[in-house]
């Protein structure tokens, strides 16, 4: 490359970015040769820029054997075309004119490899500590815990504005190959301005873009991770988020916890049973609370058919409301939990579940029954274990208690029907979602 | 833009055939139902109708004021009748769905027995098909209103008993309408109910009605009932006392079953052999037992139940009465066009060999 050529590189790169505080170009001296880095400083590390730039470059006496130097050096590329180097430049890399040459010096700061302990997805043995939002961090765990020849990597970025880095990541002997054939186009075929986080990708994943169940299984754990690596999955890294995401996802795994397999056989065999209850309690509870009391009410013994009927008594308004004020309550004080600081919330959740509900039934507004119904359907909801699986269930509930306000007992079977049908038709990358068994894969 | 009206087109179309769906009965709520508990059919007082019909109705405990009911009665000719004219006198409105006993004076078993009292009851949808049928002592109404002091719900002790969710003993077998109903139809099948007698303010169940096809025949001892109810196979746990010159003792049983079998290959002399196994031990005994002697204990039970169980069969021969169901046993087990005739033929001549075979575990005690 001839020095003019430089040159102009070097203005039009100048010319491309704004002139901010944090740009820095500067030229060095020796006697004999001079040195240009162009850096974003709050990007870089000026300290490494200092060790492996600065102090190399007055050591070493000889030009040619610091060519050589930049040359050989493993954190160094070199340069491509003007577009990548811009690029490249923004995510925090050095950019070095020396002689004719321009070298891109990896030398970018890593401000949140602090790795963070899990948050949501807890268990109680197990390993606790989760990934971090360095992508680097991230993908060093999962070598850690997967030390495997076969692991294999291919990187793009996503998002036309914040171009984030994305690494998919899979075990080339485990993997299906279908499976990642489509999760490659998928990835090619997204078209987004902002990707902050792997979250965003499950509504992507639908043709007109509004999703209600995951498809995606998001965690921020790595041994899930490593588990999944081992089973055969792709796992997508997303660069700034804590959180990967695991695909092909059915519905089993959002019903498992990485507590199951820190657990004895029939202890994990129990949870997972005890979830999938509590996974239909939350579903059909209030709807079949309204369809026995205002049409089947023959359903219940005669004992408790005449126990609801008394603390209805003082209600005045008809169940169906009832139901929907008590639930709509739940839903409030569990979002305003999320949004309450650490150290209010449980205070909060206190005074809203307890006197609220306490403070209604006095009054007459709900009967005790519901206060019941209400709480287990709270309660039972977070026993799934993966958050985005248990919001759409949140969801789901509410249609099934339409249907049974019009439609009573019948209206609840049909409206279980359609949801069963609805799950039946999901797909995530090729793998039905209500897939009950998967086959180990081949080690090929 | 087709694709979204297409969507809104099959909510429709579907709410529209689910609605066809919902069947009978819309939106109630609970409080706003009367539940009838138990339903009580006497002869009317006056001479232009022939009914007095009482609804027991439940009140639901608002401050935990437990077992609190009122009953209310009207004359009329029929069911349906009545009950729309106990509509008008109630605020809520009236749901059978617990509807669990209907009691029947015995005056008006005695009678001819209309089919259409009995078909209400199966006709209507909210009435459940194990509803159980008893006759009431003195009348129907009087067992209705009697509240024993331990009862938490009202009718609840009927319930317990009847369903044998509480007490089990073997003087009580409770019949449901849907047996009830078969029974009235099914030749060789005939109908019985349990009788409830108000004393002193208890609710007491220990003896059976036999019916006919059309009306109540004969009603047995509670021993007599008791052997019925041991060849129904309903209940383990008994009791059998059992009588000679020197010995008096008692079995607890803990196990009874029993079998018959036909022999009709001779037309003159056929034979129903009922075999009666039971198991048990010793509960109380006027002497000292021994252990070595228990065969010649179990010998004596044997007699004694045989004689008894014999007599039984020979009376309800006698009266041509079948709850057992001999008839339609032999009615399985022959395919002629003219069945049912043999069997009238067959039944008053019959015989019956009764083998019991009693097996006593111990004494209770330790020699």
């Amino acid at each position: 490359m001839l020095r003019s050529n430089i040159k102009t590189t070097q203005e039009d790169l100048l010319e491309k970015i704004q002139q901010t505080e944090d740009v820095v170009f500067k030229e060095l001296f020796t006697k004999v040769e001079s040195i240009k880095v162009f850096y974003i400083k709050t990007l870089s590390d000026e300290a490494q820029i200092q060790n492996y730039i600065i102090k190399p470059f007055y050591e070493i006496e000889s030009p040619t054997l610091f060519l050589d130097y930049l040359k050989s050096h493993p954190k160094v590329k070199p340069f491509e075309n003007e577009e990548k180097t811009l690029n490249q430049l923004l995510v925090g890399e050095v950019i070095v004119f020396f002689q004719a040459k321009i070298f891109l010096f990896d030398l970018k700061m890593d401000r949140q490899s602090s790795v963070l302990d899990t948050t949501v997805e807890t268990t109680i043995q197990g390993p606790q500590s989760g990934f971090s939002e360095s992508i680097g961090t991230n993908l060093g765990l999962v070598r850690q815990r997967y030390p495997q020849a076969s692991l294999n990597m291919e990187s793009s970025s996503i998002g036309k504005v914040s171009k984030t880095k994305v690494i998919t990541l899979y075990d080339n002997k485990t993997v299906n190959q279908e499976v990642l054939k489509k999760v490659r186009e998928f990835l090619e075929t997204i078209d987004i301005e902002m990707f902050q986080s792997g979250e965003q990708l499950l509504d992507l994943i639908k043709k007109s873009q509004r999703a209600l169940f995951p498809l995606m299984l998001i965690t921020e754990r790595a041994d899930r991770v490593a588990i999944n690596l081992a089973a055969g999955k792709v796992v997508l890294l997303v660069n700034g988020s804590p959180f990967a995401v695991i695909l092909p996802t059915v519905m089993k795994d959002f019903m498992s916890s990485m507590a199951d397999i820190y657990q004895t056989y029939w202890v994990g065999c129990f949870f997972i049973t005890l979830r999938y209850i509590g996974l239909f309690i939350s579903i059909v509870l209030p709807s079949i609370y309204v369809a026995l009391t205002a049409y089947n009410p023959e359903v219940f013994r005669v004992q408790l058919a005449l126990s609801i009927a008394g603390s209805r008594s003082t209600v005045p308004y008809p169940a169906f409301i009832e139901v929907f004020f008590m639930l709509i309550m739940m839903e409030l004080l569990t979002e305003a939990s999320i949004r309450l600081p650490k150290a209010i919330g449980p205070t909060a959740t206190t005074v809203g579940g307890l006197i609220l509900g306490q403070a209604a039934t006095e009054a007459g507004l709900v009967s005790n029954i519901m206060i019941i119904i209400v709480s287990a359907v709270a309660i039972s909801n977070f026993v799934v274990p993966v958050n985005n699986f248990g919001a759409a269930i949140r969801v789901v509930k509410y249609l099934l208690l339409v249907l049974s306000i019009f439609y009573g007992l019948v209206g609840v079977v049909i409206g279980f029907l359609l949801l069963v049908s609805y799950l039946v038709s999901l797909e995530s990358f090729g793998k039905p979602f209500l897939t009950i068994s998967e086959k180990k894969p081949a080690q090929n | 833009m087709k694709l979204k009206r297409n969507w809104v087109m099959y909510l429709i179309v579907g709410m529209v055939v689910i609605s066809s769906l919902s069947g009978c009965g819309g939106y109630k709520d609970i409080d706003k139902r009367f539940f009838v508990v138990a339903i009580g059919i006497d002869a009317a007082k006056s001479h232009t109708k022939k009914y007095l019909i009482s609804l027991k109705f439940a009140i639901p405990s608002v401050e935990k004021k437990p077992n609190d009911f009122i009953i209310v009665s009207e004359e009329a000719d029929t069911m349906a009748e009545a009950v729309r004219i106990i509509k008008t006198k109630v605020d809520k409105e009236v749901d059978f769905s617990h509807a669990k006993v209907v009691v029947f004076n015995e005056k008006i078993v005695q009678k001819k027995m209309e089919p259409h009292l009995i078909y209400w009851f199966s006709r209507r949808r909210d009435i459940q098909k194990i509803l159980w049928t008893v006759i009431g002592r003195p009348t129907a109404l009087e067992v209705l209103k009697t509240k024993p002091k331990f009862e938490q719900i009202p009718s609840n002790s009927m319930f317990l008993a009847l369903g044998k969710e509480g007490t089990e003993t073997p003087y009580i077998f409770g019949e449901y309408l849907f047996d009830f109903k078969k029974r009235l139809i099914e030749k060789g099948l005939d109908p019985f109910m349990p009788i409830i007698e108000v004393k002193k303010g208890l609710l007491v169940i220990n003896t059976a009605g036999l019916f006919n096809k059309k009306r109540l025949k004969m009603v047995l001892t509670p021993e007599q009932t008791k052997l019925l109810y041991y060849i129904f196979n309903s209940e383990q746990k008994s009791a059998i006392k059992v009588k000679s010159r020197k010995l008096y003792f008692i079995i607890d049983t803990q196990k009874i079953k029993s079998s018959y079998k036909m022999d009709t290959s001779n037309p003159n002399h056929s034979i129903i052999k009922t075999k009666i196994k039971i198991k048990g031990r010793l509960e109380e005994a006027m002497f000292s037992p021994k252990n070595s002697e228990l065969p010649a204990y179990e010998k004596l039970a044997e007699k004694d139940i045989d004689k008894q169980v014999k007599n039984l069969l020979l009376k309800l021969q006698k009266a041509n009465l079948d709850p057992i169901g001999f008839g339609l046993y032999y009615r399985a087990r022959h395919f002629q066009n003219n069945d049912w005739k043999t069997w009238q033929h067959i039944y008053p001549n019959l015989t019956f060999e009764v083998h019991t075979d009693v097996h006593i575990e111990d004494t209770g005690l330790i020699e």
